[in-house]
């Protein structure tokens, strides 16, 4: 059988499993006939098993050139290497709908597994209806306005060559990355839907207590653990590949990813003012949703073309198809919220701004305010074309104004929250806390301005920086000395090592961006230039030719050492010209270069453009440090006693006996 | 004065100093070429896709990037630089969005919004804060430590 056919049938089979799941699932709410909406899980099974056949046949189609999928003669080559040509299948439109179902049924699969104890409890019930009900709007996308599995008919060249497809984006095939960064990403966007499910059915059915709030608690800080991870690779990519020195450009598709990452970061903190007060019930929900649309907003502003980005795919009909659905998430919601409203009034109230659920809602106040500033910049562009026919753009200096003032209070924050005691702090307690973490800003700044860095922002965000960081290590070294390793898992102490990640990505991010340094040079073989300290030789140029590309490249030696290489490469397929940049890193500072202009011979001259940023590769080393400290955050902690008011769990039938690693 | 005191006004006298020196004293600077890339990060690439003059390297991206290293070079101001480009490629080519008009609103609504956040979060701690606090009784004392003395047991 055909691979196309294989693919078309598993998708149909998918969507049969996704209709007939969600049926049998009503039905069996509806007569309160819980064994229904129980067995209703081999479907699950089903339309996992649908997906993978469909992933496999798009793979195999790829791996084994099979022109006859029309998406394979579109985007595959048989000049692709082996890797790319994996990665083929995420780098257009209907192979990355396929990828995001594949894993959204993973994640199907792995509630239905987990909670197949309380298989018959409505609160999984309408949980698995929702979860049926988004995989079939995926699987319905696949057989209506993003086919995967479209048949071709290859002819051969006038010539009797046999057809060959362009092969994908040559820039999605110049780095190793590109085959991380989708999939970790996706797993990061698709693993909200799993709290946004449960938040749709604890308003359902009603209970709208803590219960699904610890049901899911894991699943949204590994969900949001992967978007991190996801978001942090993207921009080493675009570092990698692009060439111009810059790594985050504010594009509507990275901001697209970083909204969901902003109200879910809120999420996870005033959470815990839900777990231990009872209260900002209306506000938790309200986060998930958000988060959750925003996925499926951002989807729609990457597939539909509607605003300009590097990372939109070709326009086709699936935007409408997507915004109906997120208008349908967004109206669903808020009806139910409303509905459920009298009930989800919350009994507590907070006793002083200066405690830690006080440090959380301010957390969440800016951390609303920034996803405001970033959603209105994305999208305002739309609106005013819409109003009065304008176009106007907005982007880096914009974003930057605004959010930088946001940023600094965050990282204030970060320094004063944790040591916060619930409830309500004395001025005692924040002056003994507090004075080694402040120490550290202070010590960060002094060292910055011995080192020679100026300028009061990058300044004030060492400090902060510093002390944030100190805080942060307080708590660990604190924990680690009464707990042992204990000290270093659960919530609280792996949040601490994800707060140093953070404050390594802001501190990175400041000083690349005050202190980068750019310069471009026409240099003849043998000769030097010199910028910010470091000295960069041409040395000569060199020419190889790739199954899929031809290359150009210069070899460039870097304060006399070994030669990077920077090129271009020329894609005669795909008839498209681009760059190949090269770094060399260090722990102090990246030197990135690009080739701009190419020599006619070997002893022409040739342009460079160097871009010196201090501190580059703390970036992504932030990246993996948040990556770890999630994990480290989802082991169980210090084990909660069964008193504690914190861990008194809704009493249900057949629970699962695993406990429960509250600590906060 | 306790030795805390002491140590938090050598602290604050210490940041406080640190940040003024970095303000005040503006280090090495900046290059005609570190303006211009600086920049070119604040205007769009016409023909691009979502792209800056500073990240594109399509023909007409390294254009305006010679014409900005050009006013840059003759010295003039980024206001004059700004106009330039505006009135040669439109208004869109602009990353900094004007304040005239409609436009305006993408500065405004923001710090607004903050405003509104503020003083409704203030209007809820005064509500809170007026509403009068239940008093522990016995029984709840007993509660808590019988739960302490459980805790500390194991």
């Amino acid at each position: 059988m055909s691979n196309a056919a294989i693919g078309a049938g598993a998708v149909a089979l998918g969507m049969a499993c996704a209709v007939v799941g969600s049926i049998i699932v009503v039905l069996g709410l509806a007569g309160r006939r819980p064994r229904w909406f129980a067995e209703a899980r081999t479907l699950v099974f089903g339309m996992m098993a649908a997906s993978v056949g469909a992933f496999v046949a798009m793979e195999r189609a790829l791996i084994t050139r099979d022109f006859t999928v029309a998406f394979v003669a579109e985007n595959g080559s048989s000049r692709t290497p082996a890797l790319f040509n994996f990665a083929t299948l995420w780098s257009a439109l209907e192979g990355s709908i396929l990828l995001w179902t594949l894993i959204l049924c993973g994640y199907v699969v792995a509630v239905v597994l987990k909670f197949r104890r309380q298989g018959d409890d409505p609160m999984v019930g309408w949980a698995v209806l929702t979860l049926f009900i988004v995989s079939g709007f995926f699987f319905l996308l696949m057989l209506t306005v993003a086919t995967p599995f479209d048949t071709f008919d290859p002819q051969p060249l006038a010539d009797g060559t046999p057809f060959d497809g362009p092969g994908p984006n040559p820039l999605l095939q110049n780095h190793i990355l590109m085959a991380f960064h989708p999939p970790v990403l996706y797993l990061g966007y698709v693993g909200f839907t799993v709290p946004f499910a449960f938040a749709i059915s604890a308003l359902v059915t009603g209970r709208v207590g803590e219960g699904w709030l610890l049901a899911t608690r894991r699943w949204t800080v590994m969900a949001w653990g992967l978007l991190s991870l996801g978001v942090v690779l993207g921009a080493w990519w675009s570092y990698e590949t692009l060439g111009w020195g810059g790594y985050w450009a504010w594009d509507p598709v990275e901001n697209a990813s970083f909204l969901p990452w902003l109200t879910g970061t809120a999420f996870l903190h005033s959470v815990m003012v839900q777990e231990r007060r009872g209260m900002l019930r209306v506000w938790n929900l309200s986060l998930v949703i958000a988060t959750f649309s925003l996925t499926i907003l951002g989807t729609f502003i990457t597939r539909s073309g509607v605003l300009q980005s590097v990372h939109a795919f070709s326009e086709s009909g699936i935007g409408p198809a997507i915004l109906t659905f997120f208008g349908l998430i967004v109206v669903v919601s808020l009806g139910l919220i409303a509905w459920r409203g009298d009930e989800l009034r919350s009994p507590g109230r907070i006793d002083s701004p200066i405690s830690r659920e006080g440090a959380f809602l301010a957390n969440n106040v800016l951390f609303a305010a920034f996803a405001f500033v970033v959603l209105l910049g994305t999208v305002f562009p739309l609106i005013v074309e819409a109003i009065d026919g304008r176009t106007i753009s907005v982007g880096n200096p914009y974003f930057d104004q605004m959010t930088m003032p946001i940023g600094f209070t965050l990282l204030f924050l970060m320094a004063v929250a944790p040591v916060l005691p619930w409830r309500k702090a004395s001025g005692t307690v924040l002056a003994d806390r507090l004075i080694w973490p402040a120490w550290m800003g202070a010590g960060a700044m002094v060292v910055s301005l011995l080192i020679g860095a100026r300028g009061w922002a990058p300044t004030l965000a060492f400090g902060l920086g510093g002390f944030a960081g100190g805080a942060a290590l307080r708590q660990v070294i604190l924990a680690s000395r009464r707990q042992g390793w204990r000290g270093f898992v659960g919530r609280t102490n792996g949040g601490m090592i994800v707060h140093i990640g953070v404050v390594l990505i802001a501190v990175a991010f400041a000083a690349s961006n005050a202190y980068v340094r750019q310069g471009e040079f026409t240099l003849l073989p043998g000769e030097t230039a010199e910028i910010a300290g470091h000295t960069l030789t041409y040395e000569g140029s060199t020419f190889r030719e790739y199954s899929n590309r031809t290359e150009w490249t210069a070899a460039v030696s870097v304060d006399g050492g070994k030669a990077y290489e920077p090129g271009i490469a020329v894609y005669p397929f795909a008839s498209q010209t681009i760059g190949i940049p090269s770094v060399r890193s260090t722990i102090f500072d990246d030197v990135a270069l690009s080739v701009l202009s190419f020599p006619e011979t070997e002893e022409d001259d040739v342009i460079l453009r160097a871009t010196i940023q201090p501190l580059i590769v703390w970036l992504w080393i932030g990246g993996l440090v948040m990556a770890f400290g999630t994990l480290l955050a989802v082991i169980p902690g210090k084990r909660r006693h069964p008193t504690s008011p914190t861990s008194a769990r809704v009493p249900e039938p057949d629970q699962d006996p695993e406990p429960v690693g509250v600590d906060a | 004065m306790t030795r805390r005191t002491v140590s938090w006004i050598l602290v604050v006298v210490v940041a406080v100093s640190a940040l003024v020196i970095a303000a005040v004293d503006e280090g090495e600077p900046q290059t005609n070429s570190d303006r211009a890339y600086s920049l070119a990060k604040d205007f769009a690439c016409p023909v691009c896709q979502g792209q800056s003059i500073a990240e594109s390297d399509v023909p007409i991206a390294r254009t305006i990037r010679r014409n900005i290293r050009i006013w840059v070079d003759e010295g003039r101001s980024e206001a004059f630089i700004r106009d330039e480009l505006v009135s040669i490629y439109g208004e869109d080519i602009d990353y900094s969005p004007s304040t005239d008009g409609i436009s305006a609103l993408v500065w405004v609504l923001p710090i607004v919004g903050g405003f509104a956040a503020i003083a409704g979060l203030t209007i809820v701690f005064r509500r809170w804060q007026a509403e009068a606090v239940s008093e522990a009784t016995a029984a709840d004392e007993a509660l808590v430590a019988a739960a302490r003395r459980e805790r500390n047991d194991d």
